[in-house]
């Protein structure tokens, strides 16, 4: 069953804070939002709540021209933000793409957060996605009593983002079915809902735009069709670059992780997992941090999330069956089942890399020989 | 009388716009611009059909061609522009820089460290005054700035007055100009007295906006003609030649000549030719680009693409979209993001590979010099006869020969085509050559000064030029022997790194294995020509160690003709190991092979030939190759790859394997077992097998099967060992002394 309406009923203001788990980007971040507003100068476009300007400083965060500190969204490469924007400016839908852990749904939250004060109108895409989440479904006991009529009418968070004027938001959109991601070519290039059973036709009003995103590892999933990859404007979200953002990031969710699994285990040296995070940006980037060696890179992603979980299986293996410090030999099984996704590729990747990179780095041995031990 | 001084920037389509506006409103009656005077007497030849820029202006010393400067043009040159305006109206147009014959002579110790690689520019103040400019503008990057403010604008009046007045400012809080900046300001006021006093009614100048304040003849801080006269008074001169090469688009891209190198030359000339509607044009030329290889790009997304980029611009505040903006809107729109398809654009449309020609009766270029220089000194001849040439590395001169004919070859002039060294007789140290000069090889050269303006600085750059843009590793080690026959110590870096980042990432270990034989070939050189072997060995080591691993997967699941180039490759290696002679890859190698043999899922071929290089380095005893040769030739196993079998094991050498009692009695029983139909199916790789061996050998080897059918209790063979042979050891003893004595060891 739909839910009601998000972001227009009283329900929202009801609830507590403390009682949610995690607050709207809208709700969470309403004052910098206001302050925004208030100092907004710069053209909008229409049914804009901000303006590209301020929408723009809204993710990247910085301080006002009066003192008021807005804080960065997005870390990362401005001129991503600035072509984001910019699509969104130019009604085109906008994709972004990229790997896991990118903060692709962040950042789309964010967007409708500030352009159109409502980033509740979300599709989750899924395998199961069928065209009524994405056009519209029937109440049946309604439809049954009172035959068709509005009334009946289930509105879909994009009929309603077309009825506003608002930005509908469809997460991973490759995972829905190719035949209901076919709905949304005439949608965005028509800009119309028909409701041929009621012979009405839902006529987007200005402001209305599409966020989706897409993770381009699990290619294949549901490819999209060039049909509808035309009507996107993609952008990619990197991974994190350069090694220490990528440390702080492990750092911190090691920590918080850890701690919510209430792991035996002292919290890792830096030290290891600047070791971990230099394993996984070099095989990923195919290249040694120093630049000097060329890298065969193997068929996983090693995204950030993944070395966070290296770690995390490393500290329960200290805890749990070593002496609670965190050392090569914890780390070793988990590092080959990360890098090793494929028995016979990946493995030359990683005996190459452990004989071309480990073998000969200063302090490293005890991680080549664990990492010989486990293959 | 009037003096107009029009500042612009090097290679600034809106400088070229602003100035072909601002001449044809002065209607001047005479032209400075600044460029080297040494150059006046061949500027006019830019006038010829055949000139086709990209060209520079070419100033070096003719004793030494390797110290000298360029000065590119490209159409959309202010210089180029002022240029053609000069001599199209015959009017009196003249470089007025100082000239090089001085600014070599002042500053020896400056020019000679540069090489031809990164020529020798003429001084470029410091700090860059846009960069200030810009900085003050609040632009982080001054090329954007100066893009938007002068060459993007369309409209052009006052252009040059807005540049003067900022130039001013700037350089009223700048030190005043120093050594060679000094003396080059002097010499250009000098010039324009000598114009002023030649009674010219309107006299334009055109030079660098940096100089434009120093040119204000009636301010009262400009230093006077006596001033000026006392500076330039007996400056050294040196003597230098001048001439015009063909230039490319690519290197108009790098820092030379007037100092500052543009990124994007096609953007420019896109700027300069679109007429009109330039952010449109340019997305439809990327558009094309992409059809043209086949990815989609729809008339609709181009619409998209424009949009886009002009929204961005209006985001950042900029009047008209600039080359980031439409790089960006590109990728979004019409590359779906990716980064690799935007390499294309990079090359094909921002940088525009364009390579210009100079008309036939531009002075001879210092390549072609400097080959004729060496050609003298080593007695070479250049004619179109053909003659062999014996060159004994040993011998100074005949190294040296060596080295130039070599360095020709990897500027693809084959004055000398080498013949196979293992058709000469006298071993490693000896070189043969055969020599046939071609007239083509003349247009040639003039080419090929485009990379230096020697043969060595030229191979170095074009070899360097090679290895950045060559992608696969036998190509590449190929390359690396060359330039270590020609050896350029410089470009060998190159590309050695080159190998050793290709290594890593190729996924063919074949191309590995087939690298290595240069490499090692290269490696045996060493020692006669003198270069460094400790260079290769890590390079070679690293690329062995990667054979090694990547051996076994890569010769899983191959069909026959996979097979029979995974053998050839397998020989390739073995070949390099043979020349390196060193212990301890040569056991690991075996040890893979070993692996190789026992490993079921792998081609009979494949394993045949590992069997018998085995056997021939006495890893594996006639035991285990029987033990070998029973299971390949078992019923269990198809005919066809028992049949590969055989063909690997009996390559090469008949002798080796006549010896081998076990292997023929598991053949026999094979062949005799075989059914009829497989025995037809395996009689033609059988054939193959043996046609290799003369008639003797397969007579012996027929013999032999005989005498095994009746098993045992035939004597052996003459001039077969067999292993059952009893010795009657005090008989051989008697024979022991002679032996002695024959080879001279004493008992």
């Amino acid at each position: 069953m739909p839910k009601p309406a998000p972001g227009g009923g009283a329900s929202a203001e009801d609830q507590t804070l403390d009682a949610i788990l995690r607050q709207h980007a809208e709700v969470q971040y309403a004052e910098e939002l206001d302050v925004l507003l208030k100092n907004d100068t710069h053209p909008r476009p229409p049914n804009w709540v901000l303006s590209p300007w301020a929408v723009k400083r809204y993710l990247l965060g910085g301080k006002l021209a009066n003192g008021f500190e807005i804080a960065p969204k997005y870390i990362g490469n401005e001129r991503l933000i600035e072509i984001a924007v910019a699509t969104l400016a130019t009604d085109r839908a906008l994709l972004l793409y990229g790997l896991p852990g990118t903060a692709k749904s962040w950042t789309s939250e964010h967007l409708a957060a500030a352009i159109t004060g409502d980033s509740t109108l979300l599709i989750q895409g899924t395998a199961g996605t069928d065209e009524s989440a994405i056009r519209y479904g029937w109440n049946y006991a309604r439809l049954l009593v009172d035959g068709p009529s509005p009334a009946a009418l289930v509105v879909s968070p994009m009929m309603r983002a077309m009825q506003d004027g608002k930005l509908a938001r469809i997460e991973e959109l490759t995972r829905i079915p190719a035949e209901v991601q076919d709905t949304l070519i005439t949608i965005l290039s028509e800009k119309t809902l028909p409701v041929p059973e009621l012979g009405l036709e839902t006529q987007a009003r200005k402001g209305f735009n599409v966020i989706a995103t897409a993770n381009n590892r699990d290619k294949g999933v549901n490819e999209l069709s060039s049909a509808l990859m035309r009507r996107f404007n993609t952008v990619i979200l990197p991974l994190p670059a350069t090694i220490d953002e990528e440390i702080d990031i492990v750092d911190r969710r090691v920590a918080s992780l850890g701690q919510a699994l209430a792991l035996p285990a002292e919290k890792p040296a830096l030290e290891e997992i600047r070791r971990v995070v230099t394993i996984f940006r070099e095989l990923r980037d195919g290249m040694t941090v120093d630049g000097k060696t060329k890298l065969k890179s193997p068929t996983g992603t090693l995204s950030t999330a993944e070395a966070i979980s290296v770690m995390n299986s490393g500290l329960a293996m200290a805890g749990y069956y070593g002496d609670g410090v965190l050392r090569a030999s914890d780390l070793a099984a988990g590092l080959t089942g990360a890098i090793v996704k494929d028995p016979v590729q990946d493995r030359v990747v990683w005996l190459e890399y452990l004989q071309t990179v480990v073998k000969d780095r200063e302090g490293w041995k005890d991680l080549y020989r664990a990492c010989h031990e486990v293959l | 009388m009037s003096v107009h001084i029009c500042g612009i920037r090097h290679h600034g389509p809106g400088s070229a716009r602003a100035l072909s506006a601002a001449l044809a409103a002065l209607q001047p009656d005479c032209l400075l611009i600044e460029g080297p005077p040494d150059a006046q007497a061949i500027a006019p030849l830019m006038m010829e059909a055949t000139m086709q820029p990209p060209v520079a202006l070419l100033i070096y010393l003719p004793d030494a061609p390797h110290r000298a400067v360029y000065y590119p043009f490209t159409d959309f040159s202010p210089e180029w522009q002022a240029l053609r305006y000069g001599f199209s109206r015959e009017i009196p147009t003249r470089f007025f820089d100082l000239p090089q014959s001085i600014q070599f002579a002042c500053a020896p110790a400056e020019t000679a460290q540069q090489t031809a690689a990164m020529p020798a520019t003429p001084v470029h103040p410091s700090p860059d005054p846009f960069a200030l400019l810009a900085e003050a503008a609040g632009f982080p990057d001054h090329e954007a700035w100066w893009e938007l403010q002068i060459e993007q604008r369309q409209d052009t009046t006052e252009v040059f007055t807005a540049v003067h007045e900022a130039m001013q400012a700037l350089r009223a809080g700048a030190p005043p100009p120093q050594g060679n900046e000094a003396l080059r300001e002097a010499s250009m006021r000098q010039h324009i007295r000598a114009a002023m006093s030649e009674n010219f009614q309107t006299i334009a100048v055109v030079c660098g906006a940096w100089h434009t304040p120093a040119l204000q003849l009636e301010d009262a801080a400009t230093p006077s003609a006596k001033a000026d006269a006392a500076l330039l008074k007996g400056l050294p001169r040196v003597t230098v030649t001048a001439t015009w090469i063909p230039w490319t688009n690519s290197r108009l891209a790098l820092r030379s000549g007037y100092g500052a190198g543009i990124t994007s030359p096609g953007w420019y000339a896109h700027l300069w030719q679109a007429p009109d509607r330039v952010t449109i044009r340019w997305m439809a030329r990327v558009a094309q680009v992409l059809r043209a290889e086949g990815l989609d790009a729809s008339a609709a997304n181009v619409i998209e693409a424009v949009r886009l980029a002009e929204a961005l611009a209006a985001l950042r505040g900029l009047p008209m979209p600039g080359l980031t903006e439409m790089h960006e809107a590109t990728q979004t729109v019409l590359c779906r993001g990716e980064e690799t398809p935007m390499r294309l654009i990079r090359t094909r449309i921002e940088i525009g590979e364009a390579l210009g020609a100079v008309p036939p009766a531009t002075p001879a270029v210092p390549l072609l010099r400097d080959l004729t220089a060496q050609q003298r000194r080593l007695r070479l001849e250049m004619t179109a006869e053909i003659k062999t040439l014996d060159l004994d590395q040993r011998k100074v001169i005949d190294l040296t020969r060596s080295y130039l004919l070599h360095r020709l070859r990897i500027l693809q002039i084959e004055w000398g085509k080498p013949y196979q060294a293992a058709k000469s007789a006298q071993g490693t140290f000896h070189e043969i050559w055969q020599l046939q000069w071609q007239v083509e090889f003349a247009v040639a050269i003039i080419e090929a000064n485009v990379w230096g303006n020697t043969v060595e600085a030229a191979a170095t750059a074009y070899a360097r030029h090679l290895a950045s843009t060559t992608r696969t590793l036998p190509q590449l080690t190929a390359l690396l022997h060359q330039v270590m026959l020609a050896a350029l110590p410089t470009a060998l870096d190159d590309v050695l790194a080159q190998v050793q980042d290709q290594a890593a990432v190729a996924a063919d270990v074949r191309h590995l294995m087939l690298a290595l034989p240069p490499l090692t070939e290269a490696a045996r050189y060493t020692d006669v020509r003198q270069t460094k072997s400790a260079l290769l060995l890590p390079v070679i080591s690293a690329l062995f160690e990667r054979v090694l691993i990547g051996l076994l997967p890569a010769c899983q699941s191959l069909d026959d003709d996979a097979a029979a180039t995974m053998t050839e490759s397998i020989a390739a290696v073995q070949t390099s190991l043979l020349r390196l002679e060193d212990p301890q890859f040569t056991a690991a190698w075996q040890g893979i092979l070993a692996r190789v043999i026992d490993d079921e899922g792998i081609h009979g071929l494949v394993r045949g030939v590992c069997c018998r290089l085995l056997l021939e380095a006495g890893i594996l005893t006639s035991v285990e190759l029987e033990r070998h040769a029973r299971h390949a030739l078992s019923s269990a196993t198809p005919a066809t790859q028992a049949a590969a079998w055989i063909e690997g094991v009996l390559r090469g050498n008949g002798e080796v394997v006549l010896a081998q009692d076990g292997l023929w009695q598991a053949l026999d029983t094979w062949v005799c077992d075989l059914s009829a139909d497989h025995f037809v199916g395996a009689l033609p790789l059988l054939r193959r097998a043996f046609a290799q061996f003369d008639a003797s050998v397969r007579q012996r080897m027929g013999t032999k099967v005989k005498h095994l059918s009746t098993a045992g209790t035939a004597p052996p063979l003459p001039g077969t060992a067999s292993d059952h042979v009893p010795i009657d050891v005090a008989r051989a003893d008697l024979t022991l002394p002679i032996l002695a004595r024959l080879l001279g060891v004493s008992q």
